[in-house]
């Protein structure tokens, strides 16, 4: 499998008054045609503006001050504006955790998915029409042909992302950046949204980057899971791999603090303290002031190691796979 | 020996909302057109809390969850039904019995900044509510205070601090440490943990079942998240637009679950370790809590809906010992 998507020692920087917010400090992954990576972190460590990247949208005062992503082979850091308007949306789509950010409250559904086709398609407005309507069915809009000329507001959250997902869906993209899609949605429609697009990436061979903050879900959907902290990537792996035996510390005490993995009413082995500012990180491992493992060897900045097949760590020790649970 | 009424108990209670109508429809409502919609956000919920329990309610949103747990914290009036506190039905409550009551009973809020005062120090948060109540000797009030910052993992040091100097999850040990210090021994904890991340939920989840260990709190544990459910609670009541549908011993139900609406949620909810897996959901959409189904409210979207439920809603029944479940399914 080739690389669709390789992602080199991305930093983006925030230039504030208070500082420099080095929200992404370098990021390295690469996805293959049709592969589902997971991007799971807890709020802050940059999964927003990793997506945000790739993209090209982020705004001054932040910019891409290091590194490289590739899509096709192609550089988009520093990629012209006009080269980046092309592929988003047609090759790159983006799902966001509010619809609202894809759609225009007061344009019909209709409106707005047949001049999404026509921005970056010459095809007759009835073919662009049919596909929306044909979009909608696929994504579970139940009587598609009425339903597009409603306005978003006439649909319930979870009727939204759906439409949000068709508009995605629209050009067949390469490559879909799901940020937390299904975080504001209640349990039985999630699962029908996860369903969705498991079906969908299926059907499409489309690779994808699902953010979430929460591990279980990503285990659903992803192939492989990215583990970030502090604007870094700690842990890459087979989905199976980070979860069954996790090799960075921070990953392994995210794990434990869910719940449902120890033993009803027992304590839960928790992390102690708080994520650090990215104004102020500690020096050498960020995660360093918080893990039980650490020592001298954590101040300077930890190496990537190789922890078994196609996957790494960012440590100095990463836990042996019999230490893990 | 008699035995200890439960702590709390509700005998089919409610709460109906009214939407104030606008202008139009006061014109039309003067004419003799029927009032707006009312929500009946709760639905004639009968429960009872054991004393030192830890119980669940479950739901997906607007099913009334949030009503419920207000009702029994005494932040709202319900429509209709008893409420028994320590075998007391409120109507008959004397006016040092409903201040105890209020007292015993104390809420912890999703979102800890919006329940906090930005303009108070946290010495005050904490310190006022147990002087004005007498609780505490307002010279001993310092002390007091520091106490409870250290019983939730505060430096005492912060105490002259205001609540936006906190983070999240320290906020939410902040409104914790205020409710603990009218001495209650029943928390109503509405989604408590479900804004922090997932590294600070563990450390306010064990605070949780340290204060019922060391304090004999009982709990009614709002959220909706399941495995936090199955951690902390000891019996979990499910609700379904207004309804109780279930309601059994936490381990049996998630072992076992026997509405066809509890089957879905724990099939659906995604738990860790269970791998990739093809999602066979629910159809349908939540309906309306304004215009609920008739019959069951659960039958446009059950899997096994038979004719009698859309016309006839379900009793709760008991199907096994400690364990009941509103479903035309346990007929016969
Ligand atoms: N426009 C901005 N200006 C300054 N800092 C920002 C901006 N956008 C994001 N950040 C900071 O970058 C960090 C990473 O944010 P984000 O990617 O949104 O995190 P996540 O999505 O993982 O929750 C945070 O510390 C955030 O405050
Ligand atoms: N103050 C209120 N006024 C009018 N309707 C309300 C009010 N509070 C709640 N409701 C309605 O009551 C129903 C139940 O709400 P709530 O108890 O908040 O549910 P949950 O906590 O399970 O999400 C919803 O339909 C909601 O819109
Ligand atoms: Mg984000
Ligand atoms: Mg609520």
């Amino acid at each position: 499998m080739s690389a669709l998507l390789e992602v080199e020692g991305l930093k983006t920087h925030f230039f504030t008054r208070a500082g420099v917010v080095k929200a992404v400090d370098g990021v390295s992954f690469s996805l293959a045609e049709g592969e589902v990576l997971g991007l799971v972190g807890e709020s802050g460590s940059g999964k927003t503006v990793a997506n945000f990247s790739i993209l090209g949208l982020v705004d001054p005062p932040g910019r891409v001050v290091e590194g490289s992503i590739r899509f096709r082979g192609e550089d988009l850091v520093g990629a012209p504006i006009s080269r980046m308007r092309k592929l988003r949306g047609r090759d790159i789509a983006m799902i966001f955790q509010d619809p609202m950010m894809t759609l225009t409250p007061v344009l019909r559904i209709e409106t707005q998915m047949v001049e999404t086709v026509l921005a970056h398609e010459k095809v007759s407005a009835k073919a662009a029409r049919d596909r929306a309507i044909d979009v909608l069915a696929r994504v579970g809009i139940p009587s598609p042909a009425e339903r597009i000329r409603a306005y978003p507001h006439q649909f319930s959250g979870g009727m939204r992302q759906r439409v949000a997902i068709a508009i995605a869906l629209l050009h067949k993209p390469a490559l879909i950046l799901a940020d937390e899609p299904t975080t504001a949605l209640d349990v039985t429609i999630q699962g029908q949204i996860i369903a969705e697009m498991q079906k969908l990436v299926a059907e499409t061979g489309a690779a994808m980057i699902w953010v979430s903050h929460d591990l279980a879900v990503v285990e659903t959907i992803a192939d492989k899971i990215a583990v970030m902290y502090a604007g870094r990537i700690v842990e890459y792996g087979r989905s199976g791999d980070v979860i069954g035996q996790p090799a960075h510390p921070y990953a392994r005490g995210l794990l434990d603090s869910i719940p449902s993995r120890t033993t009803p009413g027992q304590h839960l082995n928790q992390i102690p303290g708080m994520a650090p500012s990215v104004l102020h990180l500690p020096p050498g491992c960020a995660f360093q002031p918080r893990c039980r493992f650490a020592d001298a060897a954590c101040a300077v900045p930890p190496p990537i190691v190789d922890t078994g097949e196609d996957r790494w760590a960012r440590c100095v020790r990463p836990l042996a796979p019999e230490a893990a649970l | 020996m008699t035995p200890r009424p439960p702590h709390v108990a509700l005998e089919r209670v409610s709460k109906v909302f009214t939407r104030k109508p606008d202008f139009a429809e006061r014109i039309a409502i003067s004419l003799g057109w029927p009032e707006p919609p009312i929500v009946r956000a709760v639905d004639g919920v009968s429960l009872a809390v054991d004393h030192g329990e830890a119980l669940g309610l479950v739901g997906e949103s607007g099913c009334g969850k949030s009503t419920l747990g207000r009702i029994v914290a005494g932040v709202h009036a319900k429509s209709g039904g008893r409420f028994e506190f320590e075998g007391r039905e409120e109507a008959d409550w004397s006016t040092a019995e409903a201040k105890r009551a209020r007292l015993d009973i104390q809420m912890i809020f999703q979102d800890p900044m919006s329940s906090l005062n930005p303009r108070k120090r946290i010495a005050d948060i904490i310190g006022e509510a147990p002087v004005v109540h007498g609780l505490v000797q307002a010279r001993d009030r310092e002390d007091a205070v520091a106490a409870l910052m250290r019983e939730v993992g505060l430096d005492p040091d912060y105490a002259r601090r205001f609540p936006h100097q906190f983070s999240g999850g320290q906020r939410q040990r902040i409104g914790i440490a205020r409710a603990l210090a009218v001495q209650p021994k029943f928390l109503v904890c509405d989604e408590a943990v479900a804004a922090l991340d997932v590294s600070i939920q563990a450390q306010v989840l064990n605070l949780f079942m340290d204060l019922r260990e060391r304090r004999g709190l009982t709990y009614l544990f709002i959220s909706h998240d399941l495995g936090v459910i199955e951690h902390l609670t000891d019996r979990v009541a499910i609700m379904y637009l207004g309804r109780i549908v279930e309601v059994g011993p936490t381990r049996e139900i998630f072992a076992g679950p026997a509405h066809p609406y509890t089957q879905a949620l724990l099939e659906e909810a995604p738990r860790i370790g269970r791998g990739r897996r093809v999602y066979a959901p629910l159809k349908g959409e939540l309906p309306s809590p304004l215009a609920p189904p008739p019959g069951c409210r659960f039958h446009t979207r059950c899997p096994y809906v038979m004719p009698v439920c859309k016309i006839e809603a379900p009793e709760l029944k008991q199907i096994a010992a400690g364990r009941i479940a509103a479903c035309h399914l346990n007929d016969k």
